[in-house]
């Protein structure tokens, strides 16, 4: 502008405004239809877990017979869940918003990992079954 | 100001100027959830439709930014019926500058005293410096003549300076 107010404009210029939110970007990323890396990664897991359950069923099935026997029907396949896991892989700080009611509050994406894993109890053969989920917690900030 | 080249991904570009775009949104809407939305919305349009037009990016990107913002304050019908016109708020809650390396006193100081001054001059203030507009691009976003929007800085530099020195003089 002018020598009057160098100073103020290149502090200002100095000041860098705050960045957007990576949920903000992740939203974009949503809109443009861009496929993320990660979630055709995390994707791939119950399709693979699923191939590896199909395998151990058929490796418990009894050889084909001509006729039912005992021995067949005895094999019924049973698989019991026997423990479920949350593992919490990333999470990210989505900044501050305003609330409906004008309470200020922060977004976190919190990226998960769940795994269920079944058992059958009579030949040990276990099936893991991991899913992805997000989750997006809102939590009210407090100013002293 | 500059045009995206063909093989920049819109990752880099939105994380090089998603701030600036977000800055100018805040001024126009009422809330920071809100001016995200009119970004994305302005953002997406503008990926998707307008970037292979030329010309400055910038500039076409915060009109679209302004119109998002229109259109949104039209929709949520929070105000009466005020043509081309949008409110300037720069909401109170939350920073609006990351904090500086020497202090963040000055940081505040600064952002108190922008979110005083009239939203006619808080707008061109914030188009010019971050939004790195000329007086031109910013007369054409505001359908005033590029005079005006120069006076307006001026007026918007002199009631800042005024401000900051008299928050120093009071401590």
């Amino acid at each position: 502008m002018d020598d009057e107010f160098y100073e103020l404009e290149a502090e200002l210029k100095r000041l860098r405004p705050v960045s957007a939110s990576p949920l903000l970007a992740a939203r974009v990323e949503h809109a443009l239809g861009v496929p993320r890396r990660n979630y055709w990664r995390w994707a791939a897991l119950p399709a693979a877990a699923a191939l590896a359950g199909a395998v151990l069923l058929r490796e418990n099935q009894p050889l084909p017979v001509s006729g039912p026997s005992p021995a067949a029907a005895g094999n019924v396949v049973t698989y019991k869940p026997v423990s479920a896991q949350n593992l919490l892989y990333e999470q990210q700080d989505g900044g501050l918003v305003t609330l409906a009611d004008g309470t200020t509050a922060r977004r976190y994406l919190n990226s998960y990992v769940d795994t269920i894993t079944w058992k059958n109890p009579r030949t040990q053969a276990s099936l893991r079954w991991s899913v992805p989920r997000t989750e997006v917690r809102v939590v009210p900030v407090s100013f002293q | 100001m500059e045009d995206i080249p063909d093989d920049e991904s819109w990752k880099d570009w939105f994380e090089r100027h998603g701030p600036k775009l977000l800055l100018c949104a805040r001024q126009w809407t009422r809330s920071l959830a809100d001016a995200e939305d009119v970004v994305q919305e302005a953002f997406v349009r503008f990926w998707r439709r307008q970037r292979q037009l030329g010309g400055s990016a910038q500039a076409l990107l915060i009109t679209s930014v302004r119109r998002a913002a229109i259109d949104l304050a039209r929709r949520n019908a929070r105000r009466g019926v005020r043509e081309e016109r949008t409110e300037g708020a720069l909401e109170s809650t939350g920073p609006v500058f990351e904090t500086p390396l020497e202090g963040d006193d000055r940081r505040q100081a600064i952002e108190s005293a922008l979110r005083q001054l009239p939203a006619e001059q808080r707008e061109v203030l914030v188009l010019k410096i971050w939004g790195e507009l000329t007086f031109g691009q910013i007369a054409a976003q505001l359908g005033i003549s590029p005079n005006t929007a120069a006076s307006r800085y001026r007026y918007a530099l002199a009631a800042l300076r005024e401000t900051l020195t008299a928050a120093d003089c009071h401590g």
